[in-house]
């Protein structure tokens, strides 16, 4: 790992071989409010990554666990191919605050911050998230179905899915589309039936003009260019 | 807050609302081994757009039963009120059992 990033070093001032505390000559120092190696920072950078690679993100309301439970819960969550993360509530609220920002770690002043972030009042109590790689309303209708069940030990009080934000009836309601790649195939197929060629070209003459443009632009611009030299 | 001599807890309210803090920090301050020792609990969310109104509603060993709004209690104030009524009912056990 350390030889390949070695190996990319002097064009990448990537934000993930800042947050592993590795830095080069030719990169900035990233400056954070909480020291560089600390927990804080390490846990912001790990919900940064948790709300910005998994695009199905549960939020579940947890009381009280013991031991097996947990175990029993995390089991059958990974068995459906998802994650359960228990949160600190202070640093997620102030990643939420921070999220559209390019480093939530640095020190911003209030203005910039998001302080009316939709998901920022799911944060008062034992708070979990419960993350799925893929966007598959089948599993999250599963989860939700053994949830259902023992619902004074787990239940999910809001979700995040492909950047909306949803309640617990929107997210019943989720549950119930086919998969996205199938979503996306029906409209593919359903495109193709309406129109045929034509929708092709409308599609394409977006591109197509700016072509034309730019080509014409560029014809205008060289004379003068050999004008002038 | 006592929470020996509930014996049914139910809690409705909307996780977007300000209830939500009291309302699920009191949910969790049941004690889990009360859980598996019969005290039953129960949740109901509502949204923005429902007309119910949030509540805490709690059974107790003698069945009285109490209810409360959490929308403009804390914590505290709701552990207080409740425990009111529970040392009433610890007082009485102390008393029987001499």
């Amino acid at each position: 790992m350390l030889t390949q990033s070695l190996g990319l070093f002097p064009r990448i001032p990537s934000s993930s071989l800042l947050s592993r505390g590795l830095r080069f000559a030719s990169t900035e120092a990233r400056i954070t409010v909480k020291p560089l190696n600390s927990r804080k920072t390490l846990l912001m950078d790990t919900y940064k990554e948790l709300m910005e690679k998994n695009p199905v993100v549960l939020f579940a309301h947890h009381n009280n666990l013991v031991k097996q439970e947990d175990a029993f819960f995390r089991s059958q969550i990974k068995e459906l191919g998802g994650q359960m993360t228990v949160l600190r509530n202070q640093l997620f609220q102030v990643y939420l605050r921070n999220a559209h920002l390019p480093d939530p770690c640095a020190p911003t002043p209030k203005a910039e911050q998001n302080r009316t972030h939709p998901l920022l009042p799911l944060f008062k109590g034992p708070t979990a998230a419960i993350t799925f790689p893929e966007t598959e309303p089948a599993k999250v209708a599963k989860l939700l179905k053994l949830l259902e069940k023992s619902s004074e030990k787990l239940f999910v009080v809001g979700a995040k899915v492909d950047g909306g934000i949803l309640d617990v009836p929107q997210l019943h309601q989720f549950k119930t589309l086919s998969s996205k790649p199938e979503l996306q195939s029906q409209l593919l197929g359903l495109l193709h039936l309406l129109s045929g060629a034509g929708l092709v070209k409308t599609l394409e003459a977006g591109s197509h003009s700016l072509y034309l443009t730019l080509q014409s632009h560029h014809n205008n611009i060289d004379p003068e260019n050999k004008k002038s030299d | 807050m006592i929470t020996k001599f509930f014996t049914k807890v139910s809690v409705r309210f909307n996780p977007f609302g300000k209830e939500a803090k009291s309302a699920r920090l009191f949910l969790s301050a049941i004690p889990p081994a009360q859980r598996l020792s019969g005290t039953s609990i129960q949740n109901e969310l509502l949204t923005g757009g429902s007309v119910k109104t949030p509540i805490v509603k709690v059974t107790f060993k003698d069945k009285t039963e109490m209810e409360v709004d959490p929308s403009n209690l804390t914590f505290k104030e709701l552990g207080n009120y409740f425990d009111r009524y529970s040392r009433k009912l610890s007082l009485k056990e102390s008393i029987e059992s001499q």
